[in-house]
């Protein structure tokens, strides 16, 4: 097993949005970063991986499993994180692990315990009395104690402050360290992808438009400022989307190297995933 | 499932508290009045909290995020119609310990009369249980619950017509024909309730 998630061709029709042949994959060992606006279909790809929703066609792969025959060997081996708590209200920490206990084979108790104490999440609080910060880190707690060798997050850092996000990825990043776990992690707080994620995987209106290394793709592309002049000249293949200010454009490039060999005096800035992120929502092409 | 079941029991726990007040002043005021009356409001009682389970999952979000966990569908369908049972079940013990302790304190034999009153409440509560459970999955709790209404309004819209019209009902002089009945047809009535509900459940889109 290379990859730890395989989606091949995932198809997913609704009146008024579709996923357009989705495919990407999850190397064994890495997080991915899965990011495009809200209602991109991110969260529709990733109810899909999880048989939440049906898909029309493609393939998915998870753990080197496919997840409409081994859908339940695979969820235990996988956490998920969701956009929001999902435990009900009345519950304390002590019986969401009664009943997980008994849901997965794999619970380990102790490690759970450790989870709360290092997050320091209260036992003899119901969770309505939590904080949002507090629900979340105890969802993560309850998606790490039953030894996952994939974890699968959707928006789980969103609405939450800087200092718990960064105690959050810290955990992630420690996960990661054997090497043999991996991480899906969509998100729109792009600064924290910057921070961890390996591969960046960009979907945008239910289409998959970038999926590369991190590092790569921010040393490649770059941002040309430039007049009306010098953007008449640049051919549709050499930049991917432009953004036209009140007196230059501003021109999202794939491999800035050429750009500046082919005019030497160019105006060219390193690029963030979250300006690769607008030139694609807000650009033109 | 028995994570699932443990979930449902663990959330009623704070209504069970309340139930538990409740019924102690229900007893106190019929008991001595010799009213069976109190025997349903127990059962009906405990029946209900099988579709307060339900609203509880749905404020949570619950079942979504529990499918990704090794649960299956069927676990999830099959898991609420058992804690359904368990709570029925516990409704009816609770009513036969009431009617007892009751006959006890008021000095009277305890009467058999009671016990077939707790069983043909049982198994009504079944069948009510059985009707709303597929009308909440289909279309939510809010509008199961006013279903429900028009659903216990019918029968006795019948009834009344049937009475109109002189319609004479087919009687018979042995009781133990309506009890057989009665039991077949809360049995059916689950049997047919489940697999309809796994069959809404199955294609659900989370």
């Amino acid at each position: 097993m290379i990859n730890a998630i395989e989606i091949k061709n995932l198809n997913k029709k609704y009146q008024d949005f579709q996923l357009k042949d989705v495919s990407f994959k999850v190397p064994r060992g890495s997080i991915v970063g899965f990011i495009g606006e809200n209602g991109a279909g991110k969260t529709t790809t990733i109810k899909a991986m999880l048989n939440l929703v049906s898909r029309d066609g493609g393939t998915i792969e998870m753990l080197g499993m496919d997840t409409l025959k081994d859908e339940k060997k695979i969820k235990e081996s996988v956490g998920v994180v969701m956009d929001g708590c999902n435990f009900h209200d009345n519950l304390k920490t002590g019986d969401i692990a009664k009943m997980l206990a008994s849901i997965y084979k794999k619970w380990n108790q102790e490690l759970y315990q450790q989870y709360l104490k290092k997050f320091k999440l209260p036992d003899n609080k119901i969770i309505k009395a939590f904080s949002r910060g507090m629900k979340m880190k105890l969802q993560i707690a309850v998606a790490l104690s039953h030894q996952p060798d994939l974890l699968i997050l959707d928006e789980a850092t969103s609405g939450l402050d800087p200092i718990v996000r960064e105690e959050i990825l810290d955990v992630f990043m420690d996960f990661i360290q054997d090497e043999e776990h991996s991480i899906l992690i969509s998100s729109h707080i792009t600064s924290d992808l910057d921070k961890i994620a390996d591969y960046i995987v960009f979907i945008h209106q239910g289409k998959i438009l970038l999926d590369e290394e991190k590092e790569t793709l921010l040393s490649k592309m770059g941002i040309f400022k430039c007049g009306e002049e010098d953007f008449g000249k640049l051919e549709a293949s050499e930049y991917l989307r432009y953004r036209k200010n009140q007196f230059s454009f501003e021109v999202l490039v794939n491999d800035k190297a050429a750009i500046r060999k082919k005019y030497p005096n160019a105006l060219m800035d390193g690029v963030t995933i979250e300006q690769i992120m607008l030139f694609y929502g807000r650009g033109e092409k | 499932m028995k994570g699932l079941i443990l979930k449902d029991l663990l959330n009623l726990k704070s209504t069970f508290k309340m139930l538990g007040v409740m019924m102690l002043f229900f007893a106190v005021v019929f008991i001595p009045q010799g009213n069976s009356f109190i025997f349903g409001i127990i059962i009906l009682m405990f029946a209900m909290m099988v579709v307060t389970t339900i609203s509880y999952d749905d404020l949570a979000k619950w079942d979504a995020y529990a499918l990704t966990m090794p649960v299956t569908r069927k676990e999830m369908v099959l898991s609420k119609y058992l804690v359904m049972a368990i709570l029925n079940t516990l409704g009816a013990v609770l009513s036969l310990i009431v009617g007892v302790v009751g006959s006890v304190i008021m000095g009277q034999s305890f009467d058999l009369e009671i016990l077939a009153i707790i069983g043909a409440i049982y198994l009504i509560a079944l069948i009510f249980g059985s009707v709303i459970i597929p009308l909440i999955y289909k279309f939510g709790t809010e509008k199961a619950r006013l279903m429900l209404i028009l659903c216990a309004l019918l029968p006795t819209a019948l009834m009344l017509l049937a009475e109109q019209f002189n319609v004479s009902l087919p009687t018979t002089g042995n009781p133990w024909i309506y009890l057989i009945l009665l039991i077949g047809f809360s049995v059916a009535g689950v049997i047919l309730s489940y697999l309809i509900s796994l069959k809404i459940y199955s294609q659900k889109e989370f």
